[in-house]
């Protein structure tokens, strides 16, 4: 049972790796467009389709199928951002939610008529590293140390580049931004193809360990949401931190009770979250 | 004011009179019971609207209404408890959930968007909840309601009865409404949205007040899932709990128009409808076409019609009667 | 050098601005005097393009710039110090120097710009890994000023830049004015402090409620009795 804990244990920590880079696609867009990405977890869904997709459809190595993916992921964030999301800029926060919620019902269904309802995956068998009574499964590993590796460059994007400056000002002060001469608009869709970029990198990192179906994004969803409200909406370092907390938590939980039980103890931790400390972990009292 | 106020009388019991009567010329039982869907989402979607006007977004509905749907059909599966009991029993567990909810919510100033996303959370709580619970609500299988006949349990042969007293049920609901909006009440409420401080330096109890119409909304709701599930006999947690029924009752609210006594009638009129024809005309060759053009009807909808398809109307028409006026 | 013709701006039905005309020359210091609430910001805003005038025509350097897009306004040559020495509070001080150069004419002159103002301000190069957030209100409205040099402007609109400081800083804000106005730099100031900023002025405004009420030189301006005892206490 301990052993069967601290498996938990890492595994947690291994996909909150992962996780903290989903949460940080769903921050970003959050802190910069203000807008709350409600089918994020279906971009990811999206994005393993299109790399299974060119990988089985198109025959193409897995590496370049991967960065296809992401790139056309990239360009759906930038369509979202076209058809969706500036229509409803200055509408009321309640239609946005529900626009991108209904946009929910469009992909998962579309995904079922492209591909059906069936379970599609790419087969890679990948070794498992064994410590003592501990087995750890390289995919898990591989996926942390991708998704670490993301955020470090998603870190240097955003502190040492032109764009990456004017996207932390966009989300700092909309207003003074366009009075230093930004285009808020180009900004956003540069923040909605990162975040949609983002989804492929994920569902990249996710072909060796899930198998995807239609209705496989809405729990990332979830988890994503989780995370960011945890961390604090808009605060990057936060959502960092929580996406290790709630890929422990829930891993152990699911390993003591079952995947149900660690749902709803996330969307507990979401709701007393919002309600004691809407700020988040880190955040300093509004 | 005095000219709109009967034209929209008069209109208003036009409607209620074609669909008093439109049993009475429906030809198939399958128009019956489009009609009686209708009528049933537009009993909750109002239900759900009397807080959404004032501010109060929920997209947490499906607790109420899954709580209404399974209590009754698990007393009367299990124990043979009249479902008279069970609605009873439904509706007042709803109400006592909400009571706690709500005031967990309102005692920690949840508004805007934050309150709309923990009543999504906890709409997923209790779907999650009855899934768990599967030796007992049948999981995400759902389960049947014992069949019967007659008034005693609550289930007719007769598609009419389900569409009268569902009927009887919405009248119901648009009187809370009239009365609500004729009520200390809907004062209370309009100031506690526009300022929660201003209305409470005012000497206006914010939480009672809030607690109030959310107790209202939700007991009706639960009552719109104990029909749901005496009409249909059939429940499981997705289509009777969680996010997705949540937020398909307040698409129908915001599409017909939640600021006005008919938007969710009308919004749910055309989105069971939409729905149905989607289902019946795509479905027997590609499993899922009808929901993506449902779901990119629903995205031009909201896009292109914000206020809804009544409050738009009305808009329209309070314009031309101006410049005629003019 | 910059003319506004007879603009007309809105918020909503809400009419901040009637009719509001003005002209800077090249190298001149234009003052817009008047109370809280007379549309002083809303001028500036719309000068560079974050708020549409619904009427009237503004031009800079003979060219339309009326209802253009900010950023196109700032890549011709306005900048603009907001009010209250409004930064980013969570960049740096050097990024927040960055931002100022975002514009694609100034870009490749960041670096030596950046040096410059280190020179100019080095208080600013102390603190130039600091968050703007934790700089003191002074050293903020510098910052500021700082960033709106960085754009390589032609024209430098402040908006209120003695409001909320002690008289020790205004007095420094003051001076850094006349310092830029030696340098050529065409300035637009709009102030309450009637008194400090007609030391500066070559030309002056003055608005209440969104219109024009008077204008006139430095000499005239100190003259007119209402703007004295209303504006000037003497």
């Amino acid at each position: 049972m301990l052993e069967q804990l601290l498996m938990a244990f890492i595994n947690g920590i291994l996909l909150g790796g992962v996780l903290a880079l989903l949460a940080f696609g769903l921050n970003l867009i959050f802190g910069v467009v203000k807008i709350i990405h409600m089918a994020y977890g279906q971009f990811v869904m999206l994005g393993f389709y299109f790399i299974y997709y060119f990988y089985t459809a198109w025959h193409l190595p897995l590496l370049v199928a991967m960065a296809g993916g992401i790139i056309v992921m990239g360009l759906l964030g930038m369509l979202v951002q076209l058809l969706i999301i500036n229509p409803l800029l200055d509408a009321p926060r309640l239609n946005q939610l529900l626009a991108l919620a209904s946009l929910i019902i469009v992909l998962e269904n579309l995904a079922q008529v492209v591909w059906g309802a069936d379970y599609r995956g790419i087969p890679i068998s990948m070794p498992i590293i064994q410590f003592g009574d501990i087995f750890i499964r390289s995919s898990y590993l591989l996926a942390f140390l991708g998704a670490i590796a993301t955020l470090g460059i998603l870190y240097l994007f955003l502190h040492k580049t032109y764009f990456g400056l004017a996207i932390r000002s966009v989300a700092q002060d909309v207003e003074m931004a366009r009075g230093m001469g930004i285009n808020p608009k180009v900004i956003y869709y540069i923040t909605l193809a990162a975040g949609g970029a983002l989804t492929g990198v994920v569902a990249a990192f996710f072909i060796p360990i899930y198998t995807v179906h239609p209705h496989f994004g809405a729990s990332f969803t979830l988890m994503a949401f989780v995370i960011v409200v945890f961390g604090g909406m808009g605060n990057l370092l936060g959502g960092f931190i929580s996406a290790f907390i709630i890929g422990v938590v829930t891993s152990i939980t699911a390993v003591l009770a079952s995947t149900e039980v660690a749902d709803i103890l996330a969307l507990v931790m979401f709701i007393l979250m919002m309600m004691v400390r809407p700020q988040g972990i880190l955040g300093a009292k509004a | 004011m005095k000219r709109n106020s009967t034209t929209s009388k008069l209109i208003m019991g036009g409607v209620l009179l074609v669909i008093a009567a439109a049993p009475l010329f429906a030809e198939s039982e399958y128009l019956i019971h489009i009609g009686t869907l209708i009528l049933l989402w537009a009993f909750v979607s109002t239900a759900w609207a009397y807080m959404a006007r004032f501010g109060l977004v929920s997209l947490g509905h499906g607790v109420f209404l899954g709580i209404g749907a399974y209590i009754p059909v698990l007393l009367f599966n299990y124990y043979g408890i009249s479902p008279w009991l069970g609605m009873l029993a439904g509706v007042i567990a709803a109400v006592i959930i909400a009571a706690i909810l709500g005031y967990a919510c309102f005692r920690f100033g949840l508004i805007g968007d934050y309150f709309a996303l923990v009543t999504l959370a906890m709409a997923e709580v209790v779907s999650l909840a009855i899934v768990a619970c599967r030796e007992i609500t049948g999981g995400s299988l759902g389960c049947t309601l014992k069949a019967s006949e007659g008034w005693a349990d609550l289930q007719f042969d007769d598609k009419r009865y389900f569409y009268y007293i569902i009927f009887a049920f919405l009248l119901l609901a648009l009187y809370i409404w009239r009365r609500i909006d004729k009520s200390r009440m809907r004062l209370a409420l309009t100031a506690i949205e526009e300022s929660e401080l201003a209305a409470a330096s005012m000497g206006v109890s914010v939480i009672r007040f809030k607690m109030g119409i959310t107790l209202l909304s939700a007991g009706l709701t639960a009552m719109g899932g104990v029909l749901y599930a005496q009409y249909v006999t059939y429940i499981n947690p997705g289509t009777i709990s969680g996010v997705g029924v949540s937020l398909s009752t307040c698409f129908k609210a915001i599409l017909g128009g939640m600021f006005n006594i008919f938007g969710p009638l009308a919004g749910s009129a055309i989105m069971v409808s939409l729905e149905e024809y989607f289902r019946v005309s795509f479905d027997t060759g590609f499993l899922g076409v009808s929901e993506v053009i449902f779901g990119i009807v629903l995205l031009v909808m909201i896009i292109f019609l914000p206020r809804g398809i009544v409050g738009s109307i009305s808009k329209w028409l309070n314009k031309r009667f101006d410049a005629a006026r003019s | 050098m910059l003319t506004v013709d007879a603009i007309d701006t809105f918020y909503g039905e809400f009419q901040a601005l009637e009719g509001i005309s003005l002209k800077v020359e090249k190298g001149q210091t234009v003052i817009v005097v008047g109370p809280n609430g007379a549309g002083k910001s809303t001028l500036l805003k719309t000068i560079l393009g974050l708020q549409k005038p619904r009427k009237g025509s503004i031009r800079f350097q003979g060219e339309e710039i009326t209802g253009a897009p900010a950023h196109k306004v700032v890549e011709r040559g306005i900048s603009m110090v907001p009010e209250g020495g409004r930064v980013f509070p969570d960049l740096s001080v050097q990024d927040n120097l960055r931002v100022g150069s975002y514009n694609p004419v100034a870009r490749p002159k960041a670096q030596t710009q950046m040096e410059q103002i280190f020179d100019l301000f080095p208080i600013l190069s102390d603190r130039k890994k600091q968050a703007a957030g934790s700089l003191s209100g002074g050293e903020r409205q510098m910052l500021a000023i700082a960033r709106s040099l960085m754009s390589c402007p032609k024209l430098i609109m402040l908006d209120e830049p003695s409001l909320g400081l002690a008289p020790l800083v205004v007095n420094m804000v003051f001076d850094f004015i006349q310092k830029m106005k030696a340098e050529g730099y065409a300035i637009l100031l709009v102030e309450q402090n009637a008194n400090k900023a007609l030391k500066v002025a070559d030309y002056a405004y003055l608005v209440e409620s969104g219109k024009l009420i008077y204008e006139g030189d430095r000499d005239s301006f100190d003259q007119n009795p209402y703007i004295k005892t209303a504006y000037l206490g003497l």
